[in-house]
């Protein structure tokens, strides 16, 4: 690897640097609290699918284990169980294993925002009406184009999970929703199933035939109602098959993920422990787990729906750029 | 050869389908919900057909061993460009929608490298750059000293491309055939 200086990228900096501070000028006008947090924890909450980052802390003769967080999400309910109210977090996470791409680096900046005694579809009108303010502040509209195609922030498309899968991938919610039904109508549509789970293949199937679809119909799209098996923070629907999460997408990239935020702590626990589990079966490096979370949610975690969005995606739509490159001046690759 | 689809690479030969397809481009793609994946975008050799496709990143990828084998550049006509190995003369053909626009960059009797699997001609293996006389371009205007400026020359092959304003008529320079950039003068 090596460090790389791209000083010609300045011009898009500086615009990138104008998003920041509307988001930041945003949040900060609607009473949320920001947050400064550490990047090196001793324990985090164990994530099956990302791989992390592992360093120490070395003094005489002691050493102990800290890990670069791959999201501020463990920091944040610790305070939101103490009371602390609206916040957000604008800081750099971590995820190891995920080579350079033009939409994705190793190191990332994620913005994190909770609001507290309201779910993920009030998050949705909240994330809208953010993504106009740096419209308007930009380009003094609310629509702008991105690669030549023009979006408006006037309202999202809204489609659940289901919805798409029907719509894109003629994948019924019947089948959608049972594992041995969905891995087999995969099998029909020519994907490899044999040694992967059903989480694996829907991931493909999804990036396969869904996601490029997203955010293209002029409108952001706003896609909710996961199965409960990708939803392992988030409170789970009364249909008992999916959960309060949504993501939203301009022109198929992936912009945000939002949950109404899981309280149940016995739950939780339970997830953390699969989840646990399946880290060591894949071989991950292992951590220690955050069980401190727990304790946080046992002591009472506030109603609430929190959102994460990676902010050099969000600005690779607000300045055109095809690739998170063109936002920096200094890059490791 | 099995590999593993997170270690696909640009230009690889691999099966698809029951079928060989060339590997366009990649790109690792963490959906943070399931597995990995590695996005591509594969050419189909027979019909040069283009589909993205995401692989799960650990998922197996039957690669296809070929041979590349130096030819000669005989001709193409609407469909095809033909070739000939240097060696036992045997005569190959492919498609232009296989070659790419990169074929407008050779000129009919050059060497060139072509990969080969099972008699069959799978794509060329194009050269980082090509040599290419300018045979048409407007003098620039006196005084037009904008830096990074461009303006549109006719190689000898028949292509258009941009070149930097010093650039006169009759000169050699130099192309990255792939990309149809000027790199330098000869």
């Amino acid at each position: 690897m090596k460090i790389v200086t791209t000083a010609e990228n300045l011009k898009t900096y500086q615009k990138y640097l104008r998003i920041i501070e509307t988001i930041e000028k945003f949040l900060q006008e609607n009473n949320y609290l920001k947050l400064d947090l550490p990047v090196l924890s001793p324990a985090l909450i164990p994530e099956s699918y990302l791989e992390i980052f592992k360093t120490e802390f070395r003094y005489l003769d002691t050493k102990d284990n800290l890990f670069l967080t791959p999201s501020p999400e463990l920091f944040i309910k610790r305070l939101l169980s103490e009371g602390i109210g609206d916040c957000y977090s604008m800081g750099k996470s971590f995820r190891n294993s995920e080579p350079n791409s033009p939409k994705h680096q190793p190191e990332f900046t994620m913005l994190e925002w909770y609001k507290v005694e309201k779910d993920y579809k009030y998050m949705a009108q909240e994330v809208l009406k953010m993504l106009s303010a740096i419209s308007r502040e930009l380009f003094g509209k609310n629509t702008i184009a991105y690669q030549g195609k023009s979006v408006s922030f006037d309202k999202w498309e809204e489609m659940t999970v289901a919805e798409s899968f029907k719509k894109y991938a003629d994948i019924s919610a019947e089948e959608l929703f049972d594992p041995e039904k969905f891995v087999l109508k995969a099998k029909n549509k020519g994907y490899v199933i044999d040694g992967f789970t059903y989480m694996d293949i829907w991931s493909q199937v999804y990036a396969q035939e869904i996601e490029n679809n997203l955010g293209t119909s002029g409108y952001p799209t706003v896609l909710f109602d996961y199965p409960v098996q990708f939803s392992a923070l988030s409170k789970p629907n009364s249909d008992g098959k999916t959960a309060q999460r949504f993501e939203f997408y301009i022109e198929g990239i992936e912009l945000g993920n939002c949950f109404s935020e899981l309280t149940d702590a016995p739950l939780q626990k339970k997830r953390f422990t699969e989840d646990d589990r399946e880290r060591s079966r894949s071989g991950k490096i292992e951590h220690p787990v955050d069980w401190g979370f727990i304790e946080s949610l046992e002591k009472g975690l506030p109603e609430s729906t929190g959102i994460a969005i990676g902010v050099e995606r969000l600005g690779m739509i607000f300045t055109n750029a095809k690739n998170i490159e063109d936002l920096k001046l200094i890059s490791i690759k | 050869m099995a590999i593993q689809a997170g270690n696909l690479k640009r230009g690889e030969f691999i099966m698809h389908l029951d079928d060989i397809w060339q590997v366009q481009k990649t790109e690792f793609y963490s959906p943070g919900k399931g597995s990995a994946l590695m996005r591509s975008k594969l050419k189909n050799v027979s019909s040069g057909k283009t589909v993205d496709y995401n692989y799960k990143s650990n998922e197996s990828i039957e690669t296809v061993d070929v041979t590349s084998i130096e030819m000669q550049y005989l001709y193409k006509d609407v469909e095809n460009a033909f070739f000939m190995d240097n060696q036992s003369y045997q005569q190959y053909e492919l498609l232009l929608s296989v070659i790419g626009s990169v074929i407008e960059y050779f000129k009919e009797g050059e060497s060139m490298y072509v990969y080969v699997h099972d008699e069959k001609a799978l794509n060329i293996r194009p050269p980082v750059s090509v040599t290419l006389k300018v045979i048409q371009t407007e003098d620039a205007a006196r005084g037009d000293t904008v830096s990074g400026a461009k303006k549109e020359a006719e190689l000898e092959t028949g292509v258009k491309i941009m070149v930097p304003l010093f650039i006169k008529k009759g000169e050699m320079i130099v192309v990255n055939p792939e990309l149809g950039e000027y790199t330098g003068r000869a």
